[in-house]
């Protein structure tokens, strides 16, 4: 990605982190092509985290997606130092978090950033408030104030009235809310999920994440979600770093790792997606050839195409709004008559697909159609257009490259 | 019958332990072999007894000679002594000064408080006990005693615990040191603190600390390393600082754990307590001493009940506060029930529930409107100084709290009343009565009849002599005569070996080697015959026991409140049935040995065998085996780590127990232990000598058979 470091909000250069007694040793003698059960035969240490780098920009939902043991616990642990890397270094707004004090990376977890834990790491010997309240006690915030602040955390989570019952007495998903409220109570910029549902049922999982979606278009906080389902993965990230064995595979955006699994490993996890409810317009739609405006004639429209070879012309308005399409036997009709410009024979009937219209929806419109439909976006300037081999094929796991 | 094949299946003889057993077997043989060297080398050589005692007798003499001068003693141990003793002094008078229905009144609302009401109704009856039977002065002493020394314990022992808990190294440092702590008999802690502290109940208080540390030690360090892990990283990853997370994260969590080893700590403190009276510490263990001595067995009888009493008061009390304070809070089930519930048959007995139900719930709404009062009280003083939000929350305090505040009101409210109207100064002469001659009745009653039966050769009496003859003195004449000292420490040297490699029976014979220089070889031999003698019986009832009541619900249950009583009991206390029943000499020694140590044996065997998993069992039974096919292959095998600790436990708790019978007859180094306790200016270097020699033989006997069970355990997972 072409972005420059001070764009992100947390960025992240080669993090190692190696579990044993000599890590610093190890990691000078590893050679680069030795796998980690390897390293753990010949030194008895554990490579959880191999030269892992990537940026977070602010307000991003970064998912870390990868199986069990691939070292994704420990990769988000070291971003906040609650295990210290081997080495390289965390940056979070442009300061050095791997160089800070103790002091001041405590002044960096109250102030800056939280946490919720995959079994909710809640109190158990607190009420639900005094868990939400944690936080904010520590800092030293007074009871009142602190108390307000964790009603209205429990309200946006929609666990009001619960104050005052321990963790124990709740169900799972409600404890994640609670988890999910202490994280929020101390109004963080940064938020760190390591598999937060993973403890739940199928269908509470969805609930969350959904209500995680919600929350998140209010708060717009930054976020590294952790998880090991892929389809969790996809609906939550904007975009999705995969690790294997301690490294990092592949990063994109959902609809590029689907559509380009970097290896065999990648296509795995690609392979159990819905694809039609997750890919959508934006992923598989191609650019336009032959694009045109309502004021040129029908002889420069008609050469372009030839040029082309293309079937059809998407015409846009004089302010760059999409109009509509014409096909090349419409334009090769009006060329000898007397039309001046292609307006006339625009009809403002054309049906058009936003980016983000998912493939399932996609289907029946490109059925009833022989031409391409357009992709165009919320103020209608045309993006690209999608027919119906590319939804076919997009379906089918195959993949256009081009 | 039990066949070979399924016998050798579960021991599983390898053929190393073969070559081990055969050397054993030549070291027994070799004195046939070679007669005549063993007869020189029977005792061990007095030429080369060290004479430890006469540097110790001279310590000792310098500290009488120098205590009031020598800076070590002004400016250390005096004021050690005197702080301790003030304590003593000051929560002794107040308990004196108490008058007597106020601390009845304060043993029932602990009671009710902890447990309920039964509890609450016992804990008034041991008090009112030690009342009737005269006791009460004596009792009061032995619960400032005990105060005092749990409270000293608790202030360093739960310090020390968090810091083990905080640091590794630490913990490292620390734990061998209470190895060894726990590993020691009770009784050799009083021997050395007399050195340093002279006689009477500064020393019993600091030995009683030193005895009843580890528990509040390692139970603090457990509790905070059992933490959640995940509620830490919580904690830490909120920016919680170390102390934060130690005291809103890690101590409220670890709590119940703590308030255990508070139990653990109390309990261990009393028993000691009552043993001090040895070294002149007074109270109600004083009383039992006397009997033992005077053989006025009816009162020492009393005493001991007494004790027994205030034994369980104190277990069921702080046991119940250790187990409220579990996380979930739970309510108090309601429909309770005084009686059995099965009781409830008969109508008497279902309309007394019914009226103790309303009695109860009616004092407890009388407590919260009391407390309710308080609080409003509070909250309008407070309202009127204009300080609402500093008092808003002890108001919130006292409301949530109605037992606490009604009852601190009801005994300030006595406390006023005598102020003006002394009353209950001391307990009723006239109520006290003398339940000892009646007992001292019974017991020559029973000496008559139960000693021996009719003409019969049955009673204790002929099973004495029957252990004495055909157990005791061969055992003790195998070790002393026939193997003689050098083939004794071989064959432990084997056996250690064979164990724990070379460091272990290097140990084990430079141990015995040094008790053999301390010239104390034939008391050695002596108290080692009879835990021999005592263990063997011990296994010997308990492995069936708890096989028996692992196989049935109805024993386990039936066992459970047995077992739960006598491991409560101070050990001191057994001395006195066995007496009554065994007269004195070393067999009492042994029965009390055996009765004392039964519990842990029946239990971790019992535990070994219930806790092999369902599915095990299960399989064992879809191959079809008979229930002794599945005890012999599966649960014996399976169970026998947990088993070989119970072993360990039986030996280390025989022995301590075989030490203190010393008082009651049992010879052997307890007797010199409790010579130089007895008259230290004449004795205590060889009593201090003793106090050694048992210490060494705790060790090897511990770490020989503890070694053996973590090997089983090891085997075990494979
Ligand atoms: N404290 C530790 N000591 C040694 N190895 C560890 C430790 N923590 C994690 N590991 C190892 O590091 C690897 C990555 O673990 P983790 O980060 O928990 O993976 P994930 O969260 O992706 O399941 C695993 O192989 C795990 O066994
Ligand atoms: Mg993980």
């Amino acid at each position: 990605m072409a972005t420059s470091e001070s764009n992100f909000k947390v960025s992240c250069r080669k993090i190692w982190k190696i579990f044993g007694p000599h890590p610093e040793q190890v990691k000078q003698a590893l050679k680069p092509d030795m796998s980690r059960a390897e390293i753990l035969e010949q030194t008895g240490h554990v490579v959880a985290v191999k030269n892992v780098s990537f940026g977070v920009r602010a307000g991003e939902t970064f998912v870390v997606m990868g199986l069990s043991g691939s070292g994704k616990s420990t990769l988000v642990r070291c971003i906040s130092r609650l295990i210290e890397p081997t080495s390289g270094q965390i940056i979070i707004e442009g300061e050095d978090v791997t160089a800070m004090s103790e002091e001041r990376l405590r002044l960096l977890r109250r102030r800056k950033m939280s946490m919720v834990f995959q079994h909710f790491g809640l109190f158990p010997h607190r009420k639900v408030i005094d868990n939400v309240a944690y936080g904010l006690e520590i800092q030293g915030v007074d009871r009142n104030t602190r108390f307000e602040r964790a009603r209205n955390v429990l309200k946006m989570v929609s666990l009001t009235g619960w104050e005052n019952h321990y963790p124990g007495e709740l169900s799972g998903g409600m404890q994640q809310r609670v988890g999910i409220a202490r994280a929020l109570a101390v109004d963080p910029e940064i938020l760190f999920f390591d598999e937060p549902f993973s403890a739940l049922d199928p269908l509470i999982r969805r609930e969350m994440q959904d209500e995680l979606l919600n929350l998140q278009k209010v708060m717009q906080k930054t976020i590294i979600f952790i998880t090991h389902d892929f389809l969790e993965a996809v609906k939550l990230g904007d975009d999705i770093a995969i690790m294997k064995d301690g490294e990092i595979v592949q990063v994109g955006t959902p609809d590029q790792v689907i559509l380009n699994p970097a290896n065999d490993y990648v296509r795995e996890f690609t392979k159990d997606v819905p694809r039609s409810r997750v890919l959508s317009a934006r992923a598989i739609m191609k650019p336009c050839d032959v694009v045109c405006s309502e004021n040129d004639s029908p002889e420069q429209v008609q050469s372009q195409l030839q040029t082309y070879l293309s079937p059809i012309a998407f015409v846009n308005s004089e302010n760059g709004r999409f109009l509509g399409i014409l096909s090349r036997a419409q334009v090769d009709r009006a060329v000898p008559t007397v039309n001046h410009t292609v307006r006339p024979l625009v009809h403002d009937n054309q049906p058009t697909v936003s980016p983000h219209t998912f493939l399932s929806d996609l289907l029946s419109i490109v059925a009833a159609t022989d031409l391409p439909v357009p992709v165009v976006d919320s103020s209608r300037k045309l993006l690209g257009s999608v027919d119906r081999t590319a939804v076919i094929m997009a379906l089918g796991g195959a993949v256009d490259s081009s | 019958m039990v066949r070979w094949e399924s016998v050798s299946g579960y021991i599983q003889i390898h053929r190393r332990d073969v070559m081990y057993l055969a050397l054993l077997v030549l070291i027994l043989l070799l004195p046939l072999i070679v007669d005549s060297i063993s007869t020189e080398l029977t005792e061990f050589p007095e030429a080369w007894d060290i004479h430890l005692r006469e540097p110790l007798d001279d310590f000792q003499r310098w500290t009488i000679r120098n205590r009031l001068t020598h800076p070590l003693f002004t400016w250390f141990f005096d004021p050690l002594s005197d702080a301790v003793d003030f304590s003593i002094r000051q929560i002794e008078s107040v308990l004196l000064w108490l008058p007597w229905p106020v601390v009845v009144l304060t043993a029932f609302l602990l009671g009710q408080r902890a447990v309920g009401l039964r509890v609450a109704l016992f804990s008034a009856f041991a008090m009112l006990f030690m009342g009737f039977m005269g006791l009460w002065d004596e009792g009061m002493l032995t619960l400032a005693l005990m105060a005092v020394s749990v409270i000293i314990a608790l202030l360093i022992g739960i310090p020390l615990g968090i810091m083990a808990a905080r640091s590794d190294r630490f913990e490292a440092g620390l734990r061998p040191l209470l190895d060894v702590m726990q590993t020691l008999p009770a009784f050799v802690y009083l021997i050395p603190v007399l050195l340093f502290f002279g006689i009477a109940r500064v020393p019993s208080v600091i030995a009683t600390v030193i005895y009843a540390l580890p528990p509040a030690i390692r139970l603090t360090n457990l509790g905070i390393r059992q933490v959640s892990p995940a509620a830490v990283e919580a904690a830490r990853a909120f920016g919680s600082t170390g102390r934060q997370t130690l005291f809103k994260v890690q101590i409220p969590l670890a709590l119940p754990t703590i308030i255990a080893g508070v139990n653990q700590t109390i309990m261990m403190a009393f028993g000691i307590v009552v043993i001090a009276a040895l070294i002149g510490a007074g109270g109600l263990g004083n009383e039992v001493l006397i009997a033992l001595q005077k053989q006025q067995v009816g009162r020492g009888f009393i005493a001991g009940m007494a004790i027994v009493f205030m034994a369980i008061l104190l277990d069921r009390v702080s046991y119940g506060f250790s187990q409220q304070q579990t996380v979930s809070n739970a309510q108090h089930s309601h429909g309770f029930h005084l009686l059995p519930n099965s009781w409830d048959r008969f109508a008497v007995v279902r309309v007394f529930e019914q009226g103790v139900d309303l009695l109860l719930t009616s004092c407890a709404r009388l407590s919260q409107a009391i407390a309710a009062g308080v609080a409003t009280l509070v909250s309008a003083i407070g309202a009127a100084v204009g300080k609402r939000e500093a008092v808003r929350d002890v108001a919130n305090f006292l409301q949530g709290h109605a037992f606490l505040v009604s009852s601190v009101l009801l005994i300030s409210g006595l406390l006023i009343l005598h102020a003006f109207a002394p009353y209950g100064e001391e307990f009723p002469k006239a109520w006290v009565f003398d339940l000892g001659q009646p007992v001292d009745v019974g017991v020559e009653w029973m000496r008559d009849n139960i000693y021996q039966i009719g003409d019969t050769s049955i009673g204790t009496g002929p099973l004495s002599d029957f252990l004495l003859i055909y157990t005791l003195n061969p055992i003790r004449a195998f070790l002393q005569d026939w193997l003689s000292w050098p083939l004794v420490i071989l064959g432990f040297a084997v056996i250690a070996y064979s164990v724990g490699g070379w460091r272990l029976a290097i140990f084990s014979a430079a141990g015995l080697f040094a008790v053999g220089l301390m010239g104390l070889w034939e008391d050695s031999m002596n108290t080692l015959s009879q835990v021999i003698v005592a263990v063997f019986i011990t296994v010997l009832i308990a492995i069936p026991l708890g096989v028996l009541s692992a196989r049935n619900d109805t024993v386990e249950a039936f066992l459970k409140p047995i077992l739960d009583t006598l491991q409560t009991i101070p050990f001191f206390v057994y001395l006195i049935p066995v007496i009554i029943l065994f007269n004195v000499g070393r067999i009492p020694g042994i029965m009390a040995s055996v009765l004392y140590a039964l519990p842990p044996g029946i239990r971790l065997t019992n535990l070994g065998i219930r806790q092999i998993s369902n599915e095990t069992m299960e399989a064992a039974r879809a191959f079809g085996s008979t229930p002794r096919q599945t005890l012999f292959k599966v649960q014996l095998p399976l169970a026998l780590p947990a088993i070989a600790l119970g072993v360990n436990q039986v030996i280390m708790m025989v022995l301590a127990m075989v030490v203190v019978a010393g008082l009651v007859g049992g010879g052997g180094l307890g007797l010199l232990a409790v010579k130089g306790l007895a008259n230290p200016m004449r004795d205590l270097g060889r009593g201090i000598e003793a106090g050694i020699a048992i210490v060494l033989i705790a060790m090897i006997l511990d770490r020989i058979t503890q070694t053996w069970a973590k090997n089983r355990e090891i085997k075990g997972h494979h």
